[in-house]
């Protein structure tokens, strides 16, 4: 189990080059919805973080964090990137 | 008579405190939630719960389920999701399942699915399957499948399988075709293969019934639409396309499209005049047309990030058009007046950045006290009295039971809202009043009314409030339609005033 310091610095954008705590923040500060405001993070429109940040932008609608869910969604993700070798990335 | 096994199972079942102290017969338990208990085996004397309906054994770290556990005859909703899967137990097979989560597992061989003709729901998400071509039954009762993020490369076979599926999600997986044998897929409404690489879509695809499509994020480079008779939302974004057409006959009944991130030049106009939702985002559009008057529906419009100088007069004339994202285009003067005439109620070209909402501070008592005589002005029931509402937000922010948020524009309070906790013997328990909710007039249809309740409605859940109440003037014919869209109920109850000193 990862700690919540650990959770915030994870990398959850390569492209937008975005921690969990910038997704946080950017979320924070718009009331833009998440369609608009993921392009906020990613700074493009590919869809690779979508779930992740899809999942950060509900929690912060309803104002309840769970970094676990977090960390889980991120570390799925990484795992299927190394699972597919770079074919679906 | 002694039952040793319930009796050792009884108590294995308390320490998760997942039984009902009234259970004193295993015939007793039909609902079961063992979830999120870090467990990594269950007790083989699970079988004794013959009675056992639905059991919830997700987020563990259970690989294997004990065999006993197919004397389980009325079991009927299982929910594995989150475990350590690999295989799913062959013993399923023999139980009646109508509903099975194994979202989330290592999952690569399903086969034991084969004999499992009755699940209607069934969630295979997250796993690591590459196949289900032989892995449903023959005339099975699916109705809601979900086969998301896996690595399936191809669904020929398997769809010939799926002819009751109402609900079908194939996103994330690396399908690079929808082929003929889709056309077997005859009660669907709803389908998801966005997060493919999709290429090719066949015919046999526009015959369907379906009335909810998202193909995003996928390579599509060229796609003539036509037909889909009952289709009512269809999502395109982010496929580069070369080539991309509408028929007359497409969509008659359409109400929402979406092409975001689509490379198109041209804003093509769908056939429905019942369209509610158009989204042309991010693409290289340079022209809105005229006619988008026929749209007498349409409530968003979304051509943010485009080449528009130019939109038509006739956009004014879209009088339920309430949400408009035109940011990063090279609008004319012109263009703007069109905006300012239609005035929609959010719209981004008014929108300003850098907006926080944060707990009140001392320093910002004055500015809210200020900000008060904006929402007096509009209920008729209060007086501006600016030494009274100082006197009261002070008193407010100092009140151990009382929250006050302020949206503030770098120094500038431009919103706020108080809640206030009560008692209610109703709910049995504290509940939130919730008062003073008001923003800038400048500062308006950018949101920050919705951001100041989201952040309140959060802190109530935060403290366990079984409820948040408010009152609105019943003249203020936009608070009460905010309200409403925020899911506030109006009550039976009306307020009354007796003033006491």
């Amino acid at each position: 189990m990862k700690e919540k310091q650990e959770i915030l610095a994870m990398e959850i954008c390569e492209c937008g080059q975005k921690s969990v705590a910038d997704a946080i923040e950017i979320f924070q500060d718009t009331s833009l919805p998440f369609k608009k405001a993921k392009k906020l993070v990613t700074e493009c429109n590919k869809s690779c973080c979508r779930v992740a940040l899809l999942k950060i932008y509900d929690m912060q609608q309803f104002g309840r964090f769970d970094y676990d869910e977090i960390a889980y969604v991120i570390e799925q993700r990484l795992e299927r990137l190394k699972r597919l070798g770079g074919e679906d990335a | 008579m002694y039952n040793y096994e319930w009796d050792r199972l009884k108590t294995w079942l308390d320490q998760y405190g997942a039984l009902d102290e009234s259970i004193i017969s295993p015939q007793q338990v039909t609902r079961l939630d063992l979830s999120g208990h870090s467990l990594k085996t269950l007790p083989e004397s699970f079988g004794v719960l013959s009675k056992l309906i639905a059991l919830n054994l997700s987020n563990n770290k259970l690989s294997s389920l004990p065999e006993s556990l197919q004397n389980c005859t009325h079991l009927s909703n299982l929910d594995l999701r989150r475990n350590s899967f690999e295989v799913l137990p062959y013993f399923l097979g023999e139980l009646e399942l109508r509903s099975l989560n194994a979202s989330g597992n290592k999952l690569g061989d399903v086969s034991v699915l084969k004999r499992c003709p009755h699940i209607r729901v069934l969630d295979m998400s997250t796993n690591l399957l590459e196949s289900v071509d032989t892995i449903f039954a023959h005339n099975n009762d699916l109705q809601t499948l979900n086969l998301s993020s896996n690595y399936i490369k191809d669904m020929r076979a398997a769809f010939g399988e799926l002819s009751t599926v109402v609900r079908l999600n194939l996103s994330g997986n690396l399908l690079k075709e929808l082929p003929q044998s889709i056309s077997m897929l005859e009660s669907l409404e709803e389908f998801d293969c966005s997060d493919n690489q999709l290429q090719k879509i066949d015919e046999a695809f526009f015959t369907l019934d379906v009335e909810k499509v998202n193909l995003s994020s996928n390579a599509l480079s060229t796609l003539r639409l036509y037909e889909l008779d009952s289709l009512e939302e269809m999502v395109l974004d982010n496929n580069a396309f070369d080539f991309l057409s509408m028929d007359e006959s497409f969509a008659p009944h359409l109400r929402e499209f979406s092409c975001d991130g689509c490379a198109l030049e041209e804003f093509l106009l769908p056939s429905s005049t019942a369209l509610e939702l158009l989204c042309y985002s991010s693409n290289a559009i340079k022209i809105v047309p005229n006619a988008i008057e026929r749209y007498t529906n349409l409530k968003e419009l979304d051509i943010d990030d485009n080449e528009i100088e130019a939109l038509p007069d006739s956009l004014a004339n879209l009088s339920y058009l309430n949400t408009l994202y035109v940011n990063g285009n090279p609008l004319s003067e012109a263009s703007k007046k069109i905006i300012a005439i239609r005035n929609p109620e959010i719209c981004d070209m008014n929108m300003k950045t850098g907006i926080k909402i944060l707990r009140a501070s001392e320093e910002d008592l004055a500015q809210m006290a200020e900000l008060l005589s904006v929402l007096f002005a509009i209920e008729t029931d209060f007086s501006i009295d600016y030494a009274k509402q100082y006197a009261g937000i002070k008193q407010l922010h100092a009140h151990e039971g009382a929250d006050l948020l302020v949206a503030k524009d770098e120094e500038i309070v431009v919103g706020m809202i108080t809640m206030q906790r009560l008692i209610s013997s109703a709910e049995g328990g504290f509940v939130g009043q919730i008062e003073d909710l008001v923003v800038k007039e400048a500062y308006r249809k950018m949101g920050v009314g919705s951001r100041l309740i989201n952040k309140m409605r959060s802190i109530a859940q935060e403290y366990d409030y079984k409820r948040i109440q408010l009152a609105a003037d019943v003249d203020n014919a936009n608070a009460l339609q905010f309200y409403n869209r925020r899911g506030f109920h109006k009550t039976h109850l009306s307020i009354y005033h007796y003033i006491v000193s």
